[in-house]
């Protein structure tokens, strides 16, 4: 009931101004929506390319975060950044239950990310990444995130 | 005796959380002929015809328990919908308020309030939609007189037309120019006041925008009873208390925050109810 009222009215301000940088790709159902960002500095890690972000809503959103993840396809690659992993699952304390806040949103957490991505040097992938994404069949919600690094 | 009456309401308990309301009314009821002193025995069975649409018996029940125990939530909170479903709708809004402050000022701010703070608005739209009907209804009424009037001036005007014609005070022509004269003139007043009554209607007048100091930055809904944190931002009480269950933060700043620290808005509380009487319909549904 909140959920579908809430998201309404995010898609209505979404609607009449979208960030640059930022497209609304599907919002049929208030489950789960498809948004894609792009970073505009010249950031040479990132120049060019496009990343596609799928939300899923449970249905306590928003006072619960939504699950954020990249998805990848064939004009879509998963950000190169040593928070995310390329299973596309992204360790950012705003989109963990401790770090959330029910004032956040779609646009926020996708300027939040487009900003984690424009501030970042490092054309690497987390440690263990390979590990992580071989083993891993947790959704990004269950996992819990060690954030001993604010500086990216 | 009252532990008798304390059996029978177990009972009742059980029968009604498997849905047998009807069985749990008749439980309840003999629950209260042991111990008719027992509050919450009625609001119990208020409970239980509630689900089974009994209105006026629901209202009798919800009464007999406040007249018991005046600091009664439920009993108002069941009160409330037994009122509006019998299409009592200021009654309903003051019997919902009443459960609301109720609810807000005990010591376990539950859950409730959410539930309660939802029924109050479904009361005041009611009573708004009654008022509306009426206002709609009186005004037809005057656009009706009106119009009549002006059809039955141009009725006259041709009437006497015609009778100079038959006189022969005019020509056929001049008196067929003249007719499509008077009916033009009155179709066109007609087209004037219509359009006069549609431009005082104030669903129409209205920008349907509500501005942002008067939203709750969670729900981003129209706010009904906003509270004020420590950094001077306010939210709607029943959602913020919802973060808060979950996380003790001021959702901007993250600093540690409490029920207790809340502080009612009574300004703003004003100012968002101002709006909402000077809005008509689509602020309900916004």
């Amino acid at each position: 009931m909140l959920v579908a009222k809430r998201l309404q009215k995010e898609l209505v301000k979404l609607n009449e101004h979208t960030p640059p940088g930022i497209t609304i790709v599907s919002t049929e159902n208030f489950q789960e929506w498809l948004m894609d960002i792009e970073v505009l500095d010249g950031n040479p890690l990132y120049q060019g390319e496009k990343y596609r972000l799928k939300f899923v809503f449970s249905g306590s959103y928003p006072i619960e975060p939504p699950e954020v993840t990249f998805v990848k396809d064939a004009t879509h690659p998963i950000p190169m950044h040593p928070h995310i992993y390329s299973n596309g699952i992204i360790c950012l304390d705003l989109l963990d239950r401790q770090g959330w806040s029910p004032v956040h949103n779609v646009e926020s957490v996708c300027m939040s990310l487009q900003s984690m991505l424009t501030g970042n040097t490092k054309n690497e992938r987390p440690p263990g990444d390979d590990d992580f994404v071989r083993r891993n069949t947790q959704r990004p919600r269950d996992i819990s995130f060690l954030f001993h690094d604010n500086s990216v | 005796m009252a532990h008798l009456a304390e059996e029978l309401k177990e009972k009742g308990n059980a029968h009604f959380r498997r849905g047998e309301y009807e069985s749990a009314v008749t439980l309840y009821g003999a629950a209260i002929t042991k111990n008719p002193r027992n509050p919450l025995l009625y609001t119990n069975r208020a409970n239980a015809r509630l689900k089974l649409e009994a209105w006026d018996e629901v209202i009798d029940d919800c009464l007999k328990s406040i007249e018991l125990m005046r600091d009664n939530m439920k009993a108002f909170f069941y009160l409330a919908q037994a009122q509006l479903a019998i299409n009592h709708p200021n009654e309903a809004l003051s019997s919902a308020l009443t459960a609301y402050d109720l609810c807000v000022h005990s010591v376990s701010q539950t859950s409730s309030a959410s539930l309660i703070s939802a029924l109050v608005v479904k009361c005041k739209r009611r009573k708004w939609e009654a008022r509306e009907r009426e206002r709609l209804r009186r005004q037809s009424s005057l656009l009706a007189e009106l119009e009549d009037r002006l059809e039955r001036g141009a009725c006259d005007e041709l009437a006497a037309l015609e009778a100079r014609r038959a006189a022969g005070e005019v020509g056929e022509v001049e008196a067929a120019e003249e007719r499509d004269e008077v009916s033009k003139t009155a179709r066109t007043k007609l087209d004037d006041l219509r359009s006069l009554f549609a431009i005082a209607d104030p669903s129409k007048m209205t920008k349907r925008e509500v501005p942002d100091y008067l939203i709750d930055n969670i729900t981003f809904e129209i706010m009904h009873d906003p509270v004020v944190t420590r950094n001077g931002h306010s939210y709607e009480r029943a959602t913020l208390i919802e973060h808060l269950k979950r996380s003790p933060t001021d959702p901007l700043t993250r600093d540690p925050l409490h029920v207790s620290d809340l502080r009612p808005n009574v300004a703003l509380r004003q100012a968002c109810e101002e709006f909402v009487e000077s809005n008509s319909a689509w602020i309900y549904d916004w």
